[in-house]
């Protein structure tokens, strides 16, 4: 990020917390703003898995929604039938389990995402633009089946582990709260988000993957491998839409079979408003994505949240294809 | 051919003159295509008896011996209307995907835009009012009740409308983003019939109120809109208690929309279309008007899924948003993708095949594998895992469909030769590689056409 987009986004921010705090009063804005936030990591880690592959093959991975919703169904029953952990459940038990399960989850959806990669679009590397989205609408239908096979029809829902306790009665704040579960989204995200910028900044296979992205050609004759860079970037899309699923199970307790595709396109609205390609930008967009449905849900009505979601969606690709922070790859619409 | 030059006059007196020259012609454009191409005239000429008498047949000879003797899936009357009703949506959609070339997700809005116009013109929906024109409801019905000769073109010009709305903002699109908008398009379009139930709405300016609405039930909300009329002509009901007269009703719709596509193929718009689908800059270069030509594909493709629309809501009687969704743009797409993109009676027959996949075999499946297997999941539910793995297969295996247009095969499988070729920087002219699928010559073509196409 520029520092010049760096100084226009925490002046935009800044202004958004004035105007928020003048127009709905400090409580309602700052604990809207809160869930808003909570959401928007989440929407994070999955926005990522859109723009890491879009930024590669320029494929719209329409399956991804998809993943992470096995993802938490995994996670469901790993945490519900298999485990059986409650809120009484004791604390080191109950940490440990979270740590097995996000990892078993990781490891299976990631490994999940780059068979896709080799039966559904490796094989159509060369075949014209839309063959291989369409291929990934038909990928996203078969693993919602899956998710209806393993799951049923209705909404699978665990234990409030973590307890409703408002952790900032600990600092004498009152009004507001911010309760385990929150805090819980925030320790799994924000370190995840910093170890892939640092993989894709700093390793050798991170420089690999972002020269495929500026140009595969080149980048083969440069003796990067492209299509292990590839599945390595469908493994790491999956390893965050793993976490996702289990954050996601352990924040809102409820997982349903087609969560994936709302949930799918709020994240991909994420990295198309961050600027697709840009993982920086899909943090970004994730969270404005995240405050948009939290505001939505409380100042107008859940009913129109979608329709808002989507609106912003036309409206980007519309009036500025390259997003709010801008395209690390050109000539993209 | 010789009509031409026999032409009566214009306006609808022209029209019939037209069709008794076509009929009068027939016999002999009937010979000449006998001579022209013996099997495939034999097999088409079968297929349209079959067509036609179908649902005859299935009333005396088929639901008699699947009650009776034996249950096997035949198509009933609500299966063979929807059939036809999914193939007008798949016509229409190939306009837009397989003509053009613009890869439309969101189709299923126009579907809802159709079914809401039936809803809002022919029902007791509006109860404040009582609009009745040559409905065959009693005069002071409440609400408004229009006939299905307006109903229709009113779901073709709503349609329409807004599939200019919808082309025209994503004019500079191309390829992914622009599925992607079309896809949102048609996700917010069933959101605003959903929530339009209880609009409160004030709008004033400096204490003067300029628009002020109190409740308002537009649509109906999550319950949709019920009863809506049937259509009726000359007092048969096409509804869907109304037995085999619907489903004639609806064998018309579609052989109407064949021909209207059929002809606007081989129109100067359809050439514009073939050319801007395959190189949008050159077509432009070469003085084809981009923005009319996409706009036009948009609106038209649009309006055949507004008169199915109309047609579905008036044939269910009732309509809620719930019908619309995302799947049923995606089912669409996958009839068009699995009969071939681009050739109508491929699309015709993807459509037929999947709506009866769909609505009479799976379910027949599903009430046999219940009967022997109870524990075992029904297959009626895993409908789209079939479909999805069939959407992946074709992509990987077929991607020109069953019943390819010659074009889009071409395009589709020399591509990756094309690409590697251009890389080492050799020409390859398309022209010379030919993949005509019967081995016929391109000037066979125009001895083939049914009479009629050429004279409508």
């Amino acid at each position: 990020m520029r520092s010049s987009t760096t100084v226009r986004v925490i002046v935009a921010l800044l202004v958004f917390q004035v105007v928020g705090v003048l127009a709905f009063g400090p409580e309602a804005f700052f604990q809207t703003e809160i869930i808003g936030l909570s959401n928007g990591l989440i929407f994070a880690l999955v926005a990522l898995g859109y723009t890491l592959v879009y930024g590669i093959i320029e494929l719209i991975n329409f399956a991804h929604g998809d993943v992470f919703m096995l993802g938490s169904m995994m996670a469901f029953l790993l945490i519900g039938p298999i485990f059986a952990v409650t809120g009484a459940t004791p604390i080191l038990l109950k940490v440990g389990i979270i740590l097995l399960v996000l990892g078993l989850t990781m490891l299976a959806t990631a490994t999940l995402n780059v068979s896709i990669e080799r039966v559904a679009y490796k094989p159509l590397r060369n075949a014209p633009k839309l063959a291989p989205l369409i291929s990934a609408i038909g990928m996203s239908f078969v693993l919602q089946n899956v998710g209806l096979l393993l799951a049923g029809p209705g909404n699978k829902s665990i234990d409030n582990i973590f307890g409703t306790a408002n952790v900032l009665t600990a600092f004498g704040v009152e009004g507001i709260t911010i309760n385990v579960q929150q805090i819980f989204v925030a320790v799994v995200t924000v370190p995840l988000l910093i170890a892939l910028t640092w993989f894709v900044r700093t390793t050798r296979q991170g420089r690999a993957m972002r020269a495929t992205a500026q140009d595969p050609d080149t980048a083969g004759l440069m003796g990067v491998d492209v299509n292990r860079t590839i599945a390595v970037t469908f493994l790491i899309a999956g390893l965050l839409a793993g976490a996702a699923g289990v954050v996601q199970i352990l924040y809102n307790n409820t997982t349903v079979w087609n969560l994936g595709f709302r949930f799918g396109l709020n994240s991909f609205t994420a990295a198309v408003l961050g600027g697709i390609g840009n993982l920086q930008g899909a943090v970004l967009g994730a969270i404005v994505i995240g405050f948009v449905n939290a505001f939505s849900d409380r100042f107008l009505s859940a009913n129109w949240t979608n329709a808002i979601v989507f609106g912003v969606l036309i409206a980007i690709l519309v009036f500025r294809p390259t997003g709010l922070l801008g395209q690390q790859l050109a000539d993209r619409a | 051919m010789t009509a031409e030059t026999e032409r009566v006059g214009t306006g609808p007196v022209g029209w019939i003159g037209h069709l008794v020259d076509s009929a009068a012609a027939f016999p002999g454009h009937y010979g000449r295509l006998l001579a022209a191409n013996r099997t495939r005239t034999i097999v088409l000429t079968v297929l349209a008896i079959v067509a036609l008498t179908y649902p005859i047949v299935y009333q005396q000879v088929f639901a008699p011996f699947s009650r009776n003797v034996f249950p096997l899936p035949f198509p009933d009357e609500t299966t063979v209307t929807f059939m036809t009703i999914f193939a007008i949506m798949a016509i229409g959609l190939n306009i837009v995907a397989g003509f053009a070339g613009l890869l439309d997700l969101g189709y299923v809005a126009f579907y809802a835009l159709g079914a809401y116009t039936s809803a809002f013109f022919a029902s007791p929906h509006f109860g404040s009012v009582s609009i009745v024109l040559f409905a065959n409801v009693a005069d002071g019905f409440p609400g408004i009740h229009l006939p299905f000769w307006l109903i229709l073109p009113l779901a073709v010009i709503i349609a329409a409308t807004f599939g200019a709305l919808l082309g025209a903002p994503t004019l500079r699109l191309r390829g992914d983003y622009l599925a992607i908008v079309t896809l949102g398009f048609g996700e917010i379009v069933p959101i605003f019939f959903k929530n339009l139930a209880a609009i409160t709405f004030t709008f004033s300016i400096g204490g003067a109120t300029i628009i002020s609405l109190q409740n308002v039930n537009l649509t109906g909300g999550p319950l949709g809109i019920n009863p809506i009329d049937p259509f009726i002509i000359f007092g048969i009901g096409f509804g869907a208690t109304s037995g085999i007269a619907a489903v004639y009703f609806g064998i018309l719709l579609t052989i109407i929309a064949i021909v209207v596509a059929r002809n606007l193929e081989r129109s100067r718009m359809g050439r514009a279309w073939g050319a801007i689908r395959e190189d949008e800059t050159a077509a432009e270069m070469m003085g084809v008007n981009t923005v009319r030509t996409k706009l036009l594909a948009f609106a038209l493709g649009a309006s055949f899924a507004g008169v199915a629309g109309a047609f579905q809501a008036s044939y269910l009687g009732a309509t809620t948003s719930d019908f619309f969704q995302f799947s049923t743009s995606i089912l669409v797409l996958i009839m068009v993708i699995l009969g071939g993109i681009g050739n109508i009676w491929g699309v015709l027959a993807g459509a037929l095949a999947l709506t009866y996949i769909d609505k009479s075999f799976l379910p027949w499946l599903g009430t046999r594998v219940q009967a022997v297997a109870p524990d075992f999941p029904n297959p009626t539910q895993f409908n789209f895992l079939i479909f999805g793995i069939l959407l992946v297969a074709m992509m990987r295996f077929r991607p020109e469909g069953f019943l390819p247009s010659r074009q889009r095969a071409a395009e589709l499988s020399v591509h990756g030769l094309q690409d590697a070729e251009e890389e080492m920087g050799v020409e390859v002219e398309t022209d010379n590689i030919s993949i005509a699928p019967h081995g016929q010559a391109e000037t066979d073509r125009s001895a083939e056409l049914p009479s009629e196409e050429k004279d409508l």
